[in-house]
């Protein structure tokens, strides 16, 4: 992952973009969800580290720290689990990061 | 080139001198052409219909993985080891996943198209215009074999470097192509950093 440099520019105020989804159930993402699947966002060498945090604020609805936490994962460890539930749910996020530019995998329930 | 700035009532505005428009809407052609090469279903439908249950489009039979590893590279597998999972991904999502990238695609394009030299992108498209940029950076890295964090940063100081005095034809387009994802860079973190600082904490999805 690229590391951003520090914003320079004041900022005005914007659109903030909504989140697409309760993550209400999602705040602790390590925890395991009630299907067992799960979304695997991996490390590239292209995408921002900024980016990828606005990706997880926005579209999973995280705090900054938590989008931070989770960025600072994929980035140090090479993948880090961004979001858990049924399969449909987890094909759907993944579409959704592949949609942003970020590689990410579905992982199956452990039989 | 300048990195993006919040401009009252335009969004964020960067500017861009004429060459680099032109390459960039060059790149984003490429890049647009790649998007829609070999589509399942005979590639991108022209007119895209509002209804985003129309523009659903799941494939009958299986799709083959794309082989060039650029567009690999936006369309990739959604499972490192269950190849059933990653093909059945694929059939059910490849077509709309190219639509999404070919309409973002399109709208860095008309930005792009209006750059002289003030490239305007208004709040509410700033996304689509962020995941545009990184597409077309995944394509520009993959062709110039970005394999790591190094293989990047490396792509800076080449940009950066003086040049030979007598550079062949494969130095000329390599420095060319790590120029342009440099620009890609640049304008991508000055946008991004800017989306990042709009968005407000704790903040409820409204109704």
């Amino acid at each position: 992952m690229r590391i951003s440099r520090p914003a320079t520019a004041t900022v005005g105020p914007t659109g903030a973009p909504a989140p697409v989804r309760d993550v209400r159930a999602e705040e602790r993402p390590a925890e395991r969800g009630p299907d067992g699947w799960s979304t695997v966002v991996w490390n590239d060498p292209v995408n921002l580290m900024s980016y990828v945090t606005y990706v997880f604020r926005t579209y999973f609805g995280y705090p900054q720290a938590t989008a931070e936490r989770l960025m600072r994962q994929v980035h140090t460890e090479g993948r880090a689990t961004v979001s858990r539930g049924n399969r449909e749910q987890m094909e759907a996020d993944v579409q959704a990061m592949h949609g942003f530019g970020l590689w990410a995998t579905v992982q199956a329930a452990e039989r | 080139m300048r990195g993006f700035r919040p401009e009252d009532g335009a969004g964020f505005v960067a500017l861009l001198d004429p060459t680099e428009r032109v390459v960039l809407l060059d790149v984003v052609d490429e890049v647009l052409a790649l998007v829609g090469a070999d589509a399942p279903g005979g590639g991108i439908p022209e007119d895209v219909p509002d209804d985003p249950l129309a523009s659903v489009r799941v494939s009958q039979g299986p799709v083959t993985p794309p082989w060039d590893p650029a567009l690999r590279r936006l369309l990739p597998d959604a499972s490192r080891e269950d190849t059933e999972l990653a093909a059945e991904f694929r059939r059910l999502t490849e077509a709309d996943l190219r639509v999404t990238k070919h309409r973002n695609l399109l709208r860095l394009r008309a930005a792009l198209e209006g750059a002289r030299p003030e490239l305007v992108v208004v709040a509410s498209e700033a996304e689509q215009v962020a995941a545009a940029l990184t597409d077309l950076r995944l394509v520009a890295s993959e062709r110039l074999g970005v394999r790591t964090d190094a293989d990047a940063d490396a792509l800076y100081d080449l940009v950066g470097r003086e040049h030979d005095d007598d550079p062949d034809d494969s130095e000329v387009s390599q420095r060319f192509l790590a120029t342009v994802y440099v620009v890609l860079s640049l304008l991508q973190e000055s946008l991004v950093d800017l989306m990042l600082a709009g968005l407000t904490e704790g903040t409820a999805p409204p109704p």
